[in-house]
C-alpha cells in the first residue's frame, strides 16, 4: 500500500540494518547483484507498464508514418522514430521509478532488512536490471524501421540517432530508478514522466535554440525539407553523448542514496562531477550553431540546384533529383510519360521536371548563432531559388512532400496536370484576375491527366464548390475546383490556384464519352484548341455535348 | 441506512487519511509548470501560443495526483466494518474535489494577463467546453483508479490508473473517430461539451460500480 511512504514512517530506519547485513554477506556481492539484476530484468521485460509503453510507441510510429500520404525521409524519420522511444522511456521510468522504491513502499522495509542483500546491492541491480528495457526499445527500432522502410523511405538511417533513442530509454529509467530511491510513492515516477514528457509536448513555448535539447519534438521544423542529413542539426552524437551523462548522473544519484562508507561516496561524487561535466559539454556540442559551411552549402543546392542534381533524360523529358532521390524516379516518370502518351502532338518546348527546396533560412532553429548579415545573405541567395517562382516549362516537385509508397495517387495526377498544362500551353493566370479565363485547353489538359492517372472520381468531385470573392461594392460567389493536392508539385499552371468548377466539369464529361472520339476530335484540330481563345462552349460543340452545368449556388443569407 | 449515523464520526477518519501530501504535490506541480510555462512563454514573446491546450498539459500532473485519491486505506479491514467501503474514497473524493477547482482557477487566474482580454470569451473557445473536458478527464480517472482498487494491482492503484487514463484521453484525442466529437477542430463546443459529460457520467457509473460492497451486507 502506499500509505505508509507518504508519510515516511520507515524510510530511514533500514539503512543501517542493511550495511551489517552487507557485512555479513560482501564476498559473493558480485553474484548476489548480478541475480537479482537478472530478476529484475526479467520484471521489467514482462512489465506492464513497459508493454504498454512498447504498444504507444509502435501506434504511434504507425501513425506518423502509415497513416501520413508524404514519403518519409530518414535523415527526419529517425528523430521521429525517438519521439516513440518517449512513450517507451516514461513506461519504462514509472516502471524503473516502482522498482526502486518497492523497499520503502508498503510498509516492507523491515522484510527488506532481512534480505541478505544490502540497500546497495539492490539499488545496483536495480540500475543493473534496466537492460530489461532494451529489448523492448531494440523492438520498437526494429517495427519503426519497418514500418518505415515499407513506405519507400529515401536515404538511410543514422545509427547514431537511433542509438540515441535506446540511450532514452536506459536514461529515464536510470531517472525513474533515481526517483524511487529518494521518494517511493508512485505519484513520484508519474510526475517524473510527465516531466520527461511535458517539454516536449509544450515545445512551442521554449525558445527555439532550447527545443534542440529534445530533437524528438513534434513542433515543425525544417528537417524534412532537407536533401539530405545537415551535418549539426541537431547534433545526433552530442545528443546520445547528453542522454548518456544524464543516465550516469542519475545512476550515481541513485547508488548515492543508499551507500553508507566514505569511499564509496567519494567514488560516487567524483563520478557525478565527471557526469555534470560530460552533460555540460555534451549540451555545449548540442546548441552549437550548424556550421555556416554547411548552411553555405545548403544555400547553394537551393540556389542552384543543377550544381548537384543528376539529371536523365527519357521521352525528350529532363527529370533532375537530388542525390539519393533516384528510387522516386520511376514514379514520377510514370504520370509524365502517360500524359505523352495521349498527347495529338507535343509542343515543340523542352520540359524539365526537377526537385526543388523550400527551406527557410530565417526560421532560428536552423540559422542560430549565425551573423545577421549572413542570414540575409542566405534569405537573398535563396529568395528567387527555383520553386520559389513558377517558370514556363519547368515543373518542381518540393522535396519533403513527394508521396510515399501506397499513396502516390494525388502526387500522381498533380504531377500529370501539370505536364498537361506544359502540353496545351497554359500559362498563369494574371494577377488581378481571381480565376483563370474560360479556355478549352484547361479542360483539355484536365481530361488529359484524369486519362493518364485515373484518380477517384469522388475525390475530384468533392472539390467543386462555391468560392465568395469579396470584390468592392459586388461580393460574388463563383463556382470553384479544388484539385487534390498532394506531392508538392508547382509549375506556371495550374499554379497552386484553385480553376473554375465549369472546365473540370467539362473534363469529367469528356471522361464519359469514347477516348477514341474525344482523342480524333482534339487531333483533327488541335492548333485550335491550343488557342487560348477558344472556349469551352465551342469543345463541347464539338465533341456533340453540351457544357455541363456547374453546382446549385449557395442560398443568399437572410 | 443505520450507518449514516456514523458519518460525523466517519469524517476525521476521511480526513485523515485522505492523500493530501499526494493531491497537493500533484497540483503544485502542475502550477508550477504552468507558471514556468506562462513566464517563459512570456519571455520569449511567444504569448500568443498559450492557449486552453497549455491549461490541459499542465492539469496533467494534478490528474495524475487525483487516481491516487480513491484509495481505500487498510483495505481488509474497512471491507469489514458496518460502514459500505465506498464511503471512505467518496469522501476523499469530495475533499479533492475543490482542490482540484481552486487548482484549475489558479491557473486561469495566472493566464489571463499572458493572453489577450477577448481569448476567455472567444465563441470558438468557450471555457464551458474546457470544464467539460477537464471533468470527462477527471471521471476517467477516478473510473481507473476505482477498477484498479478492485483488481489484485490494488496496492499500485494509481501507478496503474493514471497511465491507463492518459492511454485513454490519447486515443480519445487521437482517434479520428473520437476526436470528430471530442476535439475541436473538427468538432463544435457543444458536442464537445455534450460528449465529455457523457463520458465523464459513463465514467461515474463504472466507478460506484467498481466502488460497491464486495458482498451483501447485513442491514439490522
Amino acid at each position: 500500500m502506499t500509505g505508509p511512504a507518504l508519510h515516511g514512517t520507515d524510510a530511514a530506519a533500514p539503512a543501517d540494518r542493511e550495511s551489517r547485513g552487507a557485512g555479513l554477506h560482501r564476498a559473493p556481492r558480485l553474484r548476489m547483484v548480478l541475480h537479482l539484476a537478472r530478476a529484475e530484468a526479467l520484471i521489467l521485460v514482462r512489465s506492464v507498464l513497459v508493454l504498454a509503453g512498447l504498444l504507444a510507441g509502435v501506434l504511434a510510429v504507425w501513425g506518423w508514418f502509415w497513416l501520413n500520404p508524404v514519403q518519409p525521409l530518414w535523415w527526419w524519420a529517425d528523430w521521429r522514430i525517438g519521439a516513440a522511444e518517449l512513450f517507451l522511456a516514461m513506461t519504462v521510468l514509472v516502471a524503473a521509478q516502482l522498482a526502486a522504491g518497492r523497499p520503502r513502499r508498503d510498509a516492507m522495509a523491515d522484510l527488506y532488512a532481512s534480505f541478505p542483500a544490502a540497500a546497495g546491492t539492490r539499488m545496483l541491480a536495480c540500475l543493473a536490471g534496466l537492460a530489461g528495457a532494451v529489448p523492448a526499445s531494440v523492438l520498437l527500432l526494429g517495427a519503426a524501421a519497418v514500418l518505415v522502410q515499407l513506405r519507400g523511405t529515401i536515404g538511410a538511417p543514422s545509427i547514431m540517432v537511433l542509438a540515441g533513442g535506446v540511450v532514452l530509454v536506459i536514461a529515464a529509467g536510470a531517472a525513474g530508478t533515481a526517483i524511487g530511491s529518494r521518494f517511493p510513492h508512485p505519484l513520484a515516477g508519474l510526475l517524473g514522466a510527465l516531466a520527461l514528457f511535458l517539454p516536449t509536448a509544450m515545445a512551442h513555448l521554449l525558445p527555439a535554440w532550447s527545443t534542440w535539447l529534445i530533437p524528438w519534438h513534434y513542433f515543425p521544423d525544417q528537417l524534412g525539407w532537407l536533401p539530405g542529413p545537415l551535418a549539426g542539426y541537431p547534433p545526433a552524437g552530442g545528443h546520445a553523448a547528453l542522454l548518456a551523462g544524464i543516465a550516469i548522473l542519475a545512476a550515481i544519484v541513485a547508488l548515492a542514496v543508499t551507500v553508507r562508507s566514505a569511499r564509496a561516496r567519494g567514488l560516487l561524487a567524483a563520478g557525478g562531477v565527471l557526469a555534470v561535466a560530460a552533460i555540460f559539454f555534451a549540451g555545449t556540442v548540442q546548441l552549437a550553431p550548424v556550421p555556416a559551411a554547411e548552411l553555405d552549402h545548403l544555400a547553394a543546392e537551393m540556389a542552384d540546384p543543377g550544381s548537384v542534381q543528376h539529371c536523365t533524360t527519357d521521352s525528350q523529358v529532363r527529370y533532375c533529383l537530388y542525390p539519393g532521390f533516384g528510387r522516386d524516379l520511376s514514379s514520377i516518370e510514370t504520370p509524365v510519360n502517360e500524359v505523352l502518351a495521349i498527347l495529338p502532338a507535343r509542343p515543340s518546348r523542352p520540359l524539365t521536371v526537377r526537385q526543388a527546396l523550400s527551406v527557410d533560412f530565417t526560421d532560428p532553429a536552423l540559422t542560430r548563432g549565425q551573423p545577421q548579415q549572413q542570414v540575409s545573405r542566405w534569405t537573398a541567395q535563396t529568395r528567387n531559388a527555383p520553386g520559389i517562382v513558377p517558370a514556363a516549362a519547368a515543373i518542381y516537385l518540393t522535396v519533403g512532400e513527394w508521396a510515399a509508397a501506397g499513396s502516390l495517387t494525388d502526387a500522381d495526377f498533380n504531377v500529370a496536370l501539370a505536364t498537361a498544362g506544359w502540353a496545351v500551353g497554359l500559362t498563369p493566370a494574371g494577377q488581378n484576375t481571381p480565376l483563370p479565363g474560360d479556355q478549352a485547353r484547361a479542360a483539355i489538359a484536365i481530361w488529359l491527366a484524369i486519362l493518364a492517372t485515373h484518380p477517384p472520381a469522388g475525390e475530384l468531385q468533392q472539390g467543386v464548390q462555391w468560392h465568395g470573392f469579396g470584390l468592392p461594392g459586388r461580393p460574388t460567389f463563383i463556382a470553384i475546383w479544388n484539385y487534390p493536392e498532394g506531392g508538392g508539385v508547382t509549375a506556371s499552371w495550374p499554379s497552386r490556384q484553385p480553376l473554375p468548377a465549369a472546365v473540370y466539369l467539362l473534363a469529367k464529361a469528356m471522361t464519359g464519352l469514347p477516348e477514341q472520339k474525344v482523342s480524333r476530335v482534339l487531333a483533327d484540330r488541335w492548333a485550335t484548341w491550343l488557342n487560348g481563345r477558344t472556349t469551352d462552349a465551342q469543345l463541347a460543340a464539338a465533341l456533340g455535348i453540351q457544357v455541363p452545368s456547374g453546382p446549385l449556388p449557395p442560398k443568399p443569407a437572410p | 441506512m443505520a450507518w449514516l449515523r456514523a458519518l460525523p464520526l466517519l469524517t476525521r477518519y476521511i480526513t485523515r487519511t485522505m492523500p493530501w501530501v499526494t493531491l497537493i504535490t500533484g497540483c503544485l506541480a502542475s502550477l508550477a509548470i504552468f507558471t514556468i510555462g506562462v513566464r517563459v512563454a512570456h519571455h520569449d514573446q511567444a504569448t500568443f501560443w498559450l492557449d486552453q491546450g497549455t491549461v490541459r498539459l499542465s492539469l496533467l500532473p494534478a490528474a495524475a495526483a487525483l487516481a491516487f485519491v480513491p484509495y481505500i486505506p487498510f483495505r481488509p479491514l474497512t471491507r469489514a466494518v458496518p460502514v459500505p467501503a465506498w464511503v471512505t474514497p467518496a469522501g476523499h473524493l469530495l475533499l479533492a474535489a475543490p482542490i482540484l477547482a481552486l487548482t484549475f482557477w489558479a491557473q486561469l487566474r495566472i493566464m489571463a494577463p499572458a493572453i489577450p482580454p477577448h481569448a476567455p470569451q472567444d465563441p470558438h473557445e468557450p471555457f464551458y467546453a474546457l470544464i467539460a473536458q477537464l471533468v470527462g478527464w477527471s471521471a476517467i480517472i477516478v473510473a481507473a483508479a476505482a477498477c484498479t482498487a478492485r483488481s489484485r494491482f490494488a496496492d499500485l492503484g494509481g501507478a496503474i490508473a493514471g497511465p491507463v487514463s492518459f492511454a485513454a484521453i490519447a486515443l480519445a484525442w487521437y482517434t479520428p473517430l473520437s476526436a470528430k466529437f471530442l476535439v475541436k477542430p473538427p468538432a463544435i463546443p457543444h458536442s464537445i461539451t455534450i460528449g465529455w459529460y457523457a463520458i465523464a457520467a459513463a465514467a461515474l457509473i463504472l466507478a460506484c460500480a467498481a466502488m460497491r460492497d464486495h458482498w451483501h451486507r447485513f442491514v439490522p
